[in-house]
């Protein structure tokens, strides 16, 4: 195995996060900031700041972990494009994994629950909640002002403060702080697995989409001119 | 020069605003190398328009395969790229932030200049490029009139130099490629309207149906909203006249009425671009007139625009069909100006979903 450290990008909460992890999965250096719904003009810099602190070349990294959501649409949108624009431009593998989960994980790790009596809550748009539990889809639940959510399962609330019990969002702030650990452990596993993703292919995971509107895009929806064999 | 190489920078062009993921390599903003461009139209036809969501997530599923496959029709790898030129605004936010982000990125880890170009100009430099082949032709003469009518834009702008635009009018109410849209949708054709509302004009065998023009007498401004409710008006009228319901999903027009009204239609937005146009390029002694934007496709409005200018010697650029609707070359023909201008963006650089179309000024 090299020695080539990692990167570690999540962009699907608020709380942008990027990390450094040893190619074992050793969490190095992680970096968090309040990024609300503008990722776009500070996470390249930060990263390019992080390496250059560290005194890590861009050319020096080995893999990349990104968090995939589910998320705002804004955040997700910058961290797989900057994932995408690393991994092309380095030539090097990149891994898609599941924020939510590792929310969880993360948020099991903190309180000393079992992940499976957690329940990830998230928002999604002004007053609808995403709901997430280990192993299972993520499901949309319509706005109301029912305090527990009805919700069966211990609460981790994450960017939901005043909108969910404080012990949640409490619990959701521990999540958010251990996520890079868990991305990193995850990561590194998959890496080292060669369990890599497809470049193109690679696409988050929303915690909404309008109505009638499918996840998954048929590929023949979208038709390639120009290229080799194909007039300009 | 005919058939000599350019030797200018080479910039990869980044394009994403709204539903084209377009990536081009362009040689000292003329030359086209290659210009691959992922078109989502399929993907949306369904809905009968873009859904913002969907249009995103197609860049980013496309980004990658789109700018290898640039690279190989090229035959050029980054290091043979002098700058990494990028469209930061206007258009929609979610589809911009995938190429800025995927571009500041791919320029970063090269070291390359990011360059930032207005899509806006992007249409109108679309007439300085050249297919790879071609022969060397004049650029357009300065100065000039530009026209830009698409889908979300309708504008007409003065150029007494590179980069350099005093906007004269627009719409000000919907695009002209909005009406077209409306219009074929009402006429019971497909999405997007504009080329099959052409195809419909062109079978048209009488001409006799007068759609009303909105002048906006004393300015160059423009107006569709009130042809798209006249049409709407004259469509069910012609449906009654037919036997038929004026649900449009309800039973479909005899195609000759189809045709008749498409041309009528057609006619109408074609007859107020042009007359606008030559006025505006009279007025400031234009020696050159460009056209550029989806609509510029349309054949009927390059033909009556073209012959205008010419009865007047007015040298007329129309880019070919495929130039005129979104597409990396001209990002990349606008930003060899901007970076011989010295224009160039920091990492911090964001989508601008409002941008308007005015001189760039360097940092
Ligand atoms: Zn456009």
């Amino acid at each position: 195995m090299t020695a080539r450290p990692l990167i570690i990008i999540d962009t699907a909460t608020t709380h942008a996060v990027i990390a450094l992890a040893t190619a074992e999965g050793m969490l190095v250096e992680q970096r968090r900031w309040e990024a609300g719904y503008r990722h776009g003009e500070e996470l390249l810099a930060r990263i390019a700041g992080l390496l250059a602190d560290r005194g890590i070349a861009a050319q020096d990294l080995g893999g990349i972990v990104v968090g995939t959501g589910p998320g705002a649409f804004t955040g997700l949108r910058v961290g797989l494009a900057t994932a995408k624009g690393l991994a092309h431009g380095l030539q090097i593998p990149v891994v898609g994994i599941a924020t939510g989960a590792m929310l969880l994980r993360a948020a099991a790790t903190a309180s000393g629950a079992n992940v499976h009596q957690l329940v990830l809550v998230q928002p999604a748009g002004l007053s609808d909640r995403v709901v997430s539990r280990g192993g299972e889809a993520s499901r949309i639940l319509p706005g109301g002002t029912d305090a527990d959510l009805g919700v069966d399962g211990r609460l981790v609330a994450v960017d939901l403060a005043g909108r969910a019990p404080d012990d949640a969002t409490a619990l959701g702030d521990a999540a958010v702080a251990g996520l890079a650990d868990a991305l990193c452990v995850a990561g590194a596993a998959r890496l080292a697995a060669g369990d890599t993703d497809d470049l193109a292919r690679l696409v988050p995971e929303y915690v909404t989409l309008p109505r009638g509107v499918l996840m998954a895009l048929p590929d023949d929806g979208v038709v390639v001119s120009g290229g080799r064999g194909s007039a300009p | 020069m005919s058939g000599l190489p350019v030797s200018g920078p080479l910039l990869l062009a980044i394009e994403s605003s709204c539903d084209e993921t377009g990536i081009a390599l362009v040689e000292d903003g003329r030359r086209i190398h290659a210009n691959v461009v992922a078109s989502q139209i399929a993907l949306h036809g369904p809905t009968g328009g873009i859904v913002p969501e969907v249009a995103a997530r197609a860049h980013l599923r496309w980004i990658v395969p789109v700018l290898d496959e640039a690279l190989a029709t090229a035959g050029v790898t980054m290091a043979d790229v002098d700058g990494v030129a990028v469209t930061y605004g206007p258009g929609l936010a979610g589809s911009l932030l995938v190429g800025v982000n995927f571009a500041k990125t791919i320029a970063w880890v090269h070291g390359k200049p990011l360059i930032p170009v207005n899509h806006l100009e992007g249409h109108v430099y679309a007439g300085w490029l050249l297919d790879p082949g071609e022969a060397e032709r004049e650029e357009p003469p300065f100065p000039l009139i530009a026209l830009v009518v698409s889908g979300g834009h309708t504008f007409l702008v003065e150029m007494r130099d590179h980069l350099d635009y005093r906007y004269l009018g627009g719409t000000i109410d919907d695009a002209a490629g909005e009406a077209f849209d409306k219009v074929g949708r009402l006429l019971g054709l497909g999405y997007p309207g504009g080329p099959e509302i052409s195809r419909a004009a062109d079978r048209a065998t009488a001409h006799n149906r007068v759609f009303p023009r909105a002048w906006m007498p004393g300015t160059y401004d423009l107006s569709f909203s009130g042809l798209k409710t006249a049409a709407r008006r004259i469509i069910a009228q012609a449906r009654a006249d037919a036997g038929l319901s004026a649900d449009e999903r309800e039973g479909d027009l005899p195609d000759a009425a189809v045709a008749e009204l498409a041309w009528g239609f057609q006619d109408s937005v074609t007859d107020v671009l042009t007359t606008k146009t030559i006025r505006a390029a009279e007025a400031i002694g234009a020696r050159g007139i460009v056209l550029g934007g989806g609509v510029a496709a349309n054949g009927a409005l390059r033909r009556r625009i073209s012959g205008e200018a010419e009865a007047r010697g007015i040298a007329m650029v129309i880019p070919r069909p495929g130039l005129c609707t979104d597409n990396g070359a001209m990002i990349g023909a606008a930003g060899a100006r901007r970076m011989a201008a010295g224009l160039r963006a920091g990492l911090d650089l964001d989508a601008r979903p409002s941008l308007p179309l005015a001189r760039p000024v360097a940092k």
